[in-house]
């Protein structure tokens, strides 16, 4: 009979990992939480952002590129160029809730008007997609070739997307969801901040071909005409506005630079290995490093690391759960 | 048609020309993969040690100038081509945004790079549109990937070099086969040479020329062939010998009896014989002759019976003690005429497995060449069991055989006294026969002899053993 026994605990075994496949470590609610998606193993880090402690990490069995935190603060919403579908997770209960087909090609998504909204950049249909948050698509919007970067003015509701190949950058009403006004800008453009009160949209990229960029473009909000360019190598391709300055991340030359609203360099620093990614909490600007896999708290004032936490290899994207 | 069968000469050197071939070509194949090997593996590992010794140089933070001149003015004196570069987007830096362009470095290269591993490789590279070598070194400030250092050589270069190598090869290669062929051809030669003296000298022994020999003298498997043959044909000349002695001795010995016949039965027909006791003497001499006739037919139908196989046996279970007596009662009264004691030491207990008829012939034979041989003195049988068999042994005191003869008494005619007439006599075949039928009871028959002394001839035979 013993043989039997073991066979039975052999089963049980087996019956219950297969039943605890998708079963990830649960996320509670009342924790702050920095999310990062981590293409390279294929994983999502959870951070605690008071305690700055890694408290979880999900092994993934897709190649997830982004995501985003639905308003309800506990459905991860997960897309993958390569994936045909957009997997929802309860970070509560640690399990996949549902699956919303949208094909592949989804490089982005960004929610929009306070919550309501969520736009899909489709490099499939080069067209931006529009979905409420209970995965019923509202309107699609063709773009240019490959729309990369998504940005909304919240206060007039228009949402900024840039193309990457197609030299193009396309304004559209989010409410009409019709094309306002689009103008041509430089090549392999990435990255972007509206500073709606100075007219004015700086956007950053990789450069063309064996071009490095080295500077930021400032387009005027209206006409699209270039103003002006900041040198700030090499490719800056992530910006973040806070008091009055803007933070500039160059990851050809690691480099994350502080800009006055002129766009003179009031200090810089050296952070990560091959940084793609930067997000604001309270005072402090979160980075994550490509290569390095990690991510640094940094003063936001004085440009100090205050803090590095590892997570899965190559974070490629940062979502935070704030208060 | 007749199928093409080749000599074995043939197979020999076309299996030694194969051999020679593949050795040739195998050998060059190995030596080429084994020189490019090491060669490429030696040029690799210079490429290696240079880029490590430039990597040295690089301390940290983004590439200086000085590190770059500095790499330039290496590449000017250089063999191989060194360049430095820092260019993220060569590096593959951009990968998740799927910028298209084709990067210097691979994203999987990139990854090695960045764990601060070399990297080398071999094949055609796009940038470069040619084939090479290359070794890459990460030039790494803690976990960035500052830029590398990326050496290679064409890999034209290195076949230019085995190319050299190859020729060399072709002409060695050439040669050994030529030199290969003349050694292989001569020694095909030498090996099928006694082979070729050995169908001859069969064929020569096949058309009755017994005496055809070949002069091998060598010691391996072909020397040990020739001299099986020599032997052999030896044998079969010796054989062809008796053979025409045999016919020689019936003849001669069917021939004197014969002219006894003929000459008084001649005499009796034309009347010589004219009294009646010349008749008588006459008719009793072609009897006595014919008598002889007889019994040498007899003997000959015998031997040339037992001799071949289809003979039987018909053995029975004998005591054998009064078999020999039964057997050599009638001697007696001859005994008792020339004064010869004849004298029995008989073991009564012993059987053998035996044809009657024939162990009695057996005794019979020998008795007739002891009492023959023996004037005066005695004849001794006796009969004694020993350990799996019993030993008849028949000991006179007569003339004895000479020693050189020994060997040749159970031959067939064979006869000590050549001299000797057929009037005292036997057939001249009864030891061969009395040989031949112990030997076919599975016994033995052995003659010991001492020149004017006597004869002892003792008959070996297995016995039945008694169950107890």
């Amino acid at each position: 009979m013993k043989w039997f026994i073991k066979l039975m605990m052999v089963v049980l075994i087996l019956v219950l990992t297969s039943c605890s496949d998708d079963q990830y470590p649960s996320i509670s609610e009342d924790q702050n939480v920095l999310i990062t998606v981590n293409i390279k193993d294929m994983s999502v880090s959870f951070i605690n952002v008071d305690t700055k402690e890694k408290i979880a990490e999900w092994q993934m069995e897709k190649p997830y590129t982004g995501g985003l935190i639905l308003p309800d603060r506990d459905t991860l919403l997960l897309y993958g160029k390569q994936l045909d579908n957009v997997d929802l997770f309860s970070l509560r209960n640690g399990e996949k809730v549902s699956s919303w087909e949208l094909g592949k090609g989804i490089v982005n998504g960004k929610l929009l008007k306070g919550g309501n909204q969520i736009a899909f950049a489709d490099q499939s249909l080069h067209a931006v997609r529009f979905y409420n948050t209970i995965g019923q698509e509202l309107e699609v919007v063709k773009t240019e070739a490959n729309p990369l970067t998504l940005f909304e003015n919240q206060e007039t509701e228009k949402l900024y997307v840039i193309s990457f190949n197609a030299e193009n950058l396309t304004v559209i009403d989010e409410n009409s969801t019709k094309k306002i006004t689009s103008f041509p800008i430089h090549p392999s453009a990435a990255g972007a901040v509206l500073r709606e009160n100075q007219r004015e949209i700086w956007i950053g990229g990789h450069g063309e071909g064996t071009e490095l960029e080295s500077n930021i473009h400032v387009y005027d909000t209206v006409t699209g005409e270039l103003l002006k360019q900041i040198p700030a190598p090499l490719m800056p391709i992530n910006f973040q506005e806070k008091d009055g300055f803007i933070y500039v991340l160059s990851h050809g030359s690691n480099t994350l630079y502080k800009l006055d609203s002129e766009g003179k360099v009031a200090d810089s620093t050296k952070v990560g290995a091959n940084p793609f990614e930067m997000t604001v909490l309270g005072e402090s600007l979160i980075i994550a490093g490509y290569d390095s896999d990690d991510i640094h708290f940094i003063n936001a004032d004085t440009l100090e690391i205050t803090k590095t936490v590892s997570v899965g290899r190559g974070p490629f994207q940062l979502i935070l759960r704030g208060e | 048609m007749k199928k093409y069968s080749p000599t074995l000469t043939v197979k020999i050197w076309l299996a030694i020309t194969a051999s020679i071939l593949i050795t040739v070509v195998f050998s060059f194949m190995l030596s080429n993969l084994f020189y490019q090997k090491l060669y490429v593996e030696n040029v690799e590992d210079a490429l290696l040690a240079e880029g490590n010794r430039l990597a040295l140089d690089y301390e940290g933070g983004p590439l200086s100038d000085e590190i770059r001149k500095n790499v330039e003015w290496y590449n000017s004196k250089n063999e191989s081509e060194v360049f430095v570069v820092s260019n993220p987007r060569e590096l593959s830096a951009c990968l998740p945004f799927e910028i298209d362009y084709e990067t210097l470095i691979q994203p999987q290269e990139r990854e090695q790079l960045l764990n601060g591993e070399a990297i080398k490789k071999m094949g055609y590279e796009e940038r470069f549109d040619r084939e090479i070598m290359a070794v890459i070194i990460p030039l790494l400030d803690q976990n960035r990937l500052e830029g590398i250092i990326y050496l290679y050589v064409p890999l034209a270069k290195i076949s230019e070099l085995t190319k050299d190598f190859t020729y060399l090869w072709y002409i060695a290669g050439l040669l050994f086969m030529v030199i290969s062929f003349y050694i292989g051809t001569i020694l095909v030669r030498k090996l099928t040479k006694p082979l070729k003296q050995m169908t001859d000298a069969a064929n020569r022994v096949s058309q009755g020329d017994y005496s055809a020999r070949v002069f091998i003298h060598s010691a391996d498997e072909v020397g040990q062939l020739a001299s099986a043959f020599n032997h052999m044909s030896s044998s079969i000349q010796k054989e062809d010998e008796r053979r025409k002695q045999f016919l020689a001795n019936v003849s001669h010995e069917l021939r004197t009896p014969l002219s006894y016949v003929k000459g008084y039965s001649e005499a009796l027909l034309s009347g010589i014989a004219k009294s009646k006791e010349d008749k008588e003497k006459y008719m009793s001499i072609i009897a006595r002759e014919s008598k002889r006739m007889d019994r040498l037919v007899g003997d000959l139908l015998d031997l040339s019976r037992l001799e071949a196989d289809e003979f039987k046996l018909e053995k029975i279970p004998l005591p054998f003690a009064q078999l020999v007596e039964d057997s050599t009662q009638k001697y007696n009264i001859t005994m008792n005429e020339k004064g010869v004691k004849l004298s029995y030491d008989l073991d009564p207990d012993i059987i053998i497995l035996g044809d009657e008829g024939r162990i009695e012939q057996v005794i019979q034979n020998i008795m007739d060449n002891a009492l023959r041989y023996t004037e005066k003195g005695g004849i001794s049988i006796t009969l004694k069991k020993f350990r799996g068999g019993c030993s008849l042994s028949i000991e006179d005191t007569g003339t004895g055989i000479p020693k050189e003869d020994l060997d040749h008494i159970t031959d067939r005619f064979y006869r000590v006294n050549k001299a000797r007439t057929r009037a005292n006599g036997g057939t001249g075949l009864g030891l061969a026969i009395s040989k031949k039928i112990i030997t076919l009871h599975g016994g033995s028959l052995k003659i010991e002899s001492d020149w004017g002394k006597g004869t002892k001839v003792e008959v070996i035979l297995p016995i039945v053993q008694m169950k107890e």
